[in-house]
């Protein structure tokens, strides 16, 4: 019973959901006029794409010094 | 005069006055109708209104339970449909929002103290203006007894004339003797200071000019308190014309409010207190107007010397 996935896989997971939240956070933030009836947290969805972001770039580092 | 001509003159009164009926009977309609339609659409946004949480634990459990069964079954394809389903979920969760509340509670909370306003100058019978003072700068060392110079007041003067001392205000005193006036805390200091925090910069430092350019984008964009806003600097005034703001109702309030006129709502309030604070002049709110449908909301701030 192991985790069916690698670190490929995981590395390809967080880039799809980084570049996701990243594109959604920006067009909410920027496109004010549209985004003014969603009442979310803004700032939280950035942050949370951008720890994804980061995520997907340490698996690239880990990547480069132990290739898996 | 003529029986005919006094006849005419007479109809022709009578039609300028049912006419004058007939607007105002409009405007009130039209009035009535906007609050009609504001509420009707509350309350579609409430019964259309999932709360987030719901949809965030109807995202986590079958993500949760995605991701067992792909280690039960070795399967990738339903680990990758697990994480993402718990990702949503938790998004769901993290990114809903703390506690919005309806703008018309607003209103609602700041009446009160313009009532209080209003009966306070009329038992003193204060006919003056009132005056935004500018604090001290922050950075600035005063003495213990001249702390009192670094609170943004708001003076009510009892006549026209004069303005307080600065050893009077230092003293944070409610009641002026010399001149006769009353000194209050603006009703839009608590904006005043979230203006500062969504500035990032210290607004004594910037120039009139950059002040209200950088003001705009704040009160729409950020903290979504009006519409639309318009700043213009000219000579010894600046005009601003607030579109669609969340205290609009305050000025067509049933009570009658005067102090609004003289202090402002609170977002004007907090914009007098910010243009005082960066340009270290007092200022005086001139002139408001508030347009029929109550929509437009223009001021005319002007800078007094002395």
């Amino acid at each position: 019973m192991n985790f069916p996935m690698s670190m490929s896989d995981i590395s390809l997971w967080l880039a799809v959901m980084a570049i996701i939240l990243l594109i959604t956070s920006e067009l909410i933030s920027s496109a004010t006029e549209y985004s003014r009836n969603i009442v979310i947290e803004k700032n939280r969805l950035r942050l949370v794409a951008l720890a994804l972001g980061i995520g997907f770039m340490a698996t690239v580092v880990m990547r480069i010094f132990q290739p898996f | 005069m003529c029986p005919e001509k006094k006849q005419q003159a007479a109809k022709e009164a009578d039609d300028k006055s049912s006419e004058l009926t007939t607007t105002q009977y409009l405007i009130e309609t039209i009035k009535q109708l906007q609050a009609d339609n504001e509420n009707l659409k509350l309350e579609l946004k409430k019964t259309k209104g999932i709360p987030s949480g719901k949809i965030g634990i109807a995202f986590i459990i079958p993500g949760a339970l995605a991701l067992i069964f792909s280690i039960l079954n070795n399967s990738t394809i339903l680990s990758f449909i697990g994480l993402g389903l718990v990702l949503w979920g938790a998004l769901f969760f993290f990114i809903k929002p703390v506690r919005y509340v309806q703008s018309s509670l607003l209103d609602s909370t700041a009446i009160s103290t313009y009532t209080t306003i209003d009966r306070i100058v009329k038992d003193l019978k204060f006919k003056g203006k009132s005056y935004y003072i500018p604090p001290y700068p922050k950075e600035v060392y005063l003495p213990e007894y001249l702390k009192g110079l670094k609170e943004t007041v708001v003076f009510i003067s009892a006549d026209t004339g004069g303005m307080p001392s600065i050893e009077e205000l230092a003293k944070s005193k409610f009641l002026l003797e010399n001149p006769n006036g009353i000194c209050v805390a603006p009703p839009g200091l608590g904006l005043l200071t979230r203006f500062e925090k969504e500035a990032r910069r210290d607004i004594t430092k910037l120039q009139l000019d950059e002040l209200c350019e950088s003001l705009e984008p704040i009160i729409v964009e950020n903290l979504q308190l009006a519409k639309e806003m318009e700043m213009k600097v000219m000579d010894k005034q600046v005009y601003v014309r607030i579109f669609d703001s969340i205290y609009k109702s305050l000025y067509t309030a049933e009570e009658n409010l005067k102090s609004i006129h003289s202090l402002g709502c609170p977002l004007v309030s907090a914009i007098a207190c910010t243009l005082a604070k960066a340009t270290g002049k007092m200022i005086t709110i001139q002139r408001d107007s508030v347009s029929p449908d109550g929509q437009t909301i223009e001021v005319w701030f002007q800078f007094v010397e002395g």
